[in-house]
């Protein structure tokens, strides 16, 4: 036995404790703690599985987005992190059922699971990758191969933050700007900022993207938003929507350019072909526009529109 | 396929800049729809004139792209989208300011449009995933307009929605996983050449669009979440957002289901679509609400969409499929018709009952007669569009004795149909004691109102190129 097989032996048990620990917990402030070290401890499974695309967004979005989001759900709470309501012995048994019945077909599909895949896109995708104008993968997926995917995942983040607009949530409870905080978010937006692009910056060769950048941009928002140091970021303000929709209009606009470029009057139009030489230029573009507008999104769905804190 | 590339982005193009230039939003997007009805139809010209085609996403090959492809059905389904979208679009703009419809309703429905746009054109099962998600959110949020009264209907159609999604996506993921390929034609040529137990993955997929477009017993959240929108946004759900999955049941259950695959779904098909019938015209005849009423009628008006997919599977004769999307598009047009007509009623007449609409023969004759000829339609009057799909499938049914109990089934759905709609009827009649509006009716929105309806009638007389388009 190796050292990486108790490694992972461990990790594996961790987080089955960490999920039951997050059901069980009797606060709910508890389980949403819970529940971001249980995210946390996914990454570090997605990073031993040797995917660091995903390890890292499981880190930025499933860990520290979702946490923030429950956070600032919690704090809009009537009654201030009350106790979770238990629910009666009747009521868990057909949750339990359903969860069991969710589980053997889970378990089976694992059974069933072929360990070798017929046909691999793969080895075409390698193939084509120098002609996307990016060098890692995952990249060249979602901004060149599927880029109408990535497009549309854009405008799912929008209608997030559309819908979330039209529920007349209740203001979160006043916070008292705790001095150390404070500083403490003076010092960390720098370094906030530089990982973010770097990150963003790296996608082009490496693990990294928009995404991913976009959630630590959001984070150093966030924290700042919360200590007061950040004027209000309102969606009727033209700017906040124009950042916002920054990432759909550079890639509609990229769209559009590859349109018009590609045109030949005899031929079917091409939707979403870069014209090589520019697919470099393009990419960095979308993905500049993306991060910026994903890391006002995820802010405006955390702190939501509320009125000037402690003024 | 250029034009209809162009019918995808104009509504995506007018919800963004509807979204920064606020203003101008209900103009921008009804222009939008307007001009997207042109561009769809001249992608049907297109396709009529010069046959089918496809178009790779990226300009990649099969595997790497997303493709998109374009034939007399998915033209029909983009022509039907703009359609139905322009109609809605109109009514809304000539009552808005009457009905206090948010803003927001206009780039949100722009946003619905090029998504299901766009999943009409797609083959591509992690491409439909997205749209998908994208349709489920915007309805969702088209729900919300309605403010505090629709939130918990929303909240629940959110949560299994985002359920639905889930199980679609494992079924996807486990597909993909074993074939590597996403595009639904290349993975039924690898299915047919080496068959491995794919029923769990299908299942999956079939259960998650099933709860997506309201199919029974998976439509609890349907009445709801329709009778709490706003009357354009009810319009919008019932024509056109349960049609997107119902086409995806249709592409993937007729692509990736073997032969004999298909005789065992086609069983589920045909018992869900006999209980919705009749299960679903019950309820709708109990209700004592309006909107109701017209939500339950469209879980029962789905049900013919299920016979005609079992019968299509069951007995691999395409009569059925022309009979689906006959029904598909005439249940469009006819139930935009009902909703925007109850809805303007109940904003003039000023309640939600079905009592409220006590004379409305006298004090709203144009919308009253709106829902009585869509309710020809929903009921299978000739010559309405839902008598011709009605039609079609019962006819190759007369030649499969096996199958004689699917009669009495579409029997009793069709009296059902006809008795709450005569419910609405004779309430309207009764002039002894109308309810008055609250305010002077407008004519333009009823006349609005009224025009899908007379569309429906119509449609019987395009039934011949309709029946040949779909032939195939």
């Amino acid at each position: 036995m190796s050292g990486d097989f108790w490694f992972d032996a461990l990790l594996g048990l961790l987080l089955l404790l960490l999920a039951l620990a997050t059901i069980l917990a009797r606060q709910l402030a508890a389980a949403v703690m819970l529940y971001v070290v249980f995210g946390l401890m996914l990454a570090l499974a997605w990073a031993r599985l040797g995917a660091a695309d995903l390890a890292l967004a499981e880190a930025a979005i499933g860990a520290g987005l979702t946490g923030a989001l429950l956070f600032s759900a919690l704090a809009r709470q009537p009654k201030s992190l009350a106790p979770a309501q238990g629910a009666g012995r009747v009521e868990r048994l057909p949750a339990l059922l359903l969860c069991s019945a969710i589980s053997a077909v889970l378990g089976w599909t694992l059974w069933q699971l072929p360990l070798q895949p017929q046909h691999s896109q793969l080895p075409a995708a390698l193939e084509q990758l120098g002609s996307s104008g990016t060098e890692h993968l995952v990249t060249a997926v979602l901004l060149n191969f599927r880029a109408w995917d990535t497009l549309l995942e854009l405008l799912v983040l929008l209608l997030a933050l559309l819908g979330t607009r039209l529920v007349a949530a209740p203001e979160p409870a006043a916070l008292q700007h705790w001095p150390l905080a404070r500083q403490w978010s003076k010092r960390l937006l720098p370094l906030l900022v530089l990982v973010a692009f770097f990150v963003l910056w790296r996608g082009a060769t490496a693990p990294g993207g928009a995404f991913q950048a976009g959630a630590l941009l959001a984070a150093a928002l966030v924290v700042l938003r919360l200590n007061g140091q950040l004027p209000a970021l309102r969606f009727d303000f033209w700017w906040v929507r124009a950042l916002i929709l920054a990432g759909v209009l550079a890639f509609l606009l990229a769209g559009l350019l590859s349109l018009w470029l590609n045109w030949q009057p005899e031929q079917a139009a091409q939707w979403l072909r870069w014209p090589l030489p520019l697919a470099k230029g393009l990419i960095l573009l979308i993905e500049l526009s993306a991060t910026l507008a994903i890391g006002l999104t995820l802010t405006l769905l955390v702190v939501g529109e509320r009125k000037e804190l402690g003024a | 396929m250029n034009f209809a590339l162009a019918a995808v982005l104009l509504p995506l193009l007018a919800a963004v800049l509807a979204l920064c230039w606020r203003r101008q939003a209900a103009r921008l997007v009804w222009l939008s729809t307007l001009f997207s009805l042109l561009l769809a139809l001249a992608a049907l010209w297109q396709v009529v004139t010069f046959g089918p085609a496809s178009m790779q996403l990226g300009g990649w090959q099969t595997g790497l792209a997303i493709r998109w492809q374009l034939n007399e059905l998915s033209a029909l389904l983009l022509l039907m989208t703009a359609l139905i979208h322009s109609l809605v679009a109109s009514y809304s703009l000539s009552q808005w300011r009457d009905a206090g419809l948010s803003a927001d309703f206009w780039p949100l429905s722009a946003l619905l449009q090029s998504a299901l746009s766009s999943l009409f054109l797609s083959v591509d099962l992690f491409n439909w995933y997205v749209t998908l998600e994208l349709l489920g959110l915007a309805a969702v949020a088209l729900v919300l307009l309605s403010g505090k009264k629709a939130l918990q209907a929303a909240m629940r159609y959110l949560l299994l929605s985002l359920a639905a999604s889930l199980c679609y996506l494992l079924g996807v993921a486990l597909l993909y996983g074993h074939y590597g390929w996403l595009d639904v034609p290349q993975l039924a040529v690898a299915i047919s050449e080496e068959p491995v137990d794919h029923r769990l993955a299908l299942w999956l997929i079939t259960a998650g669009l099933m709860l997506k477009a309201a199919l029974w017993p998976l439509h609890v959240w349907l009445p709801a979440a329709h009778a709490a929108a706003p009357a354009p946004v009810s319009a919008l759900l019932s024509a056109l957002v349960v049609k997107g999955p119902l086409f995806m049941l249709y592409m993937i259950w007729s692509q990736l289901a073997g032969p004999e695959l298909a005789v065992t779904g086609s069983w589920l098909f045909l018992l869900t679509g006999s209980m919705a019938l009749v299960v679903g015209g019950w309820s709708a005849l109990r209700t004592p609400y309006a909107k109701v009423m017209v939500a339950y009628s469209t879980v029962a008006q789905l049900g013919y969409g299920l016979l005609a997919l079992g019968l299509m599977l069951h007995l691999t004769d395409p009569a059925f499929t022309q009979a689906l999307f006959i029904f598909v598009l005439a249940h469009a047009l006819a139930k935009t018709s009902t909703f925007l007509a109850v809805g303007e009623m109940q904003l003039r007449l000023g309640g939600k009952r079905l009592s409220t609409f006590r004379g409305a023969s006298q004090t709203m004759p144009l919308a009253m007669f709106a829902v009585a000829v869509a309710g020809g339609s929903l009921i299978g009057l000739p010559p309405s569009g839902g008598f011709v799909a009605k039609w079609q499938l019962l006819l190759p049914l007369w030649q499969h004795s096996q199958l004689w109990w699917l009669l009495p089934v579409i029997l009793a759905g069709t009296l059902l149909s006809a008795a709450y709609i005569f419910r609405l009827v004779v309430l309207a009649f009764n002039r002894a004691k109308p309810v008055r509006p609250d305010f002077a009716p407008a004519l333009l929105p009823q006349w609005l109102a009224l025009l899908p309806a007379l569309l429906v009638w119509m449609l019987a007389f395009a039934s011949g190129s309709l029946l040949s388009w779909l032939g195939g």
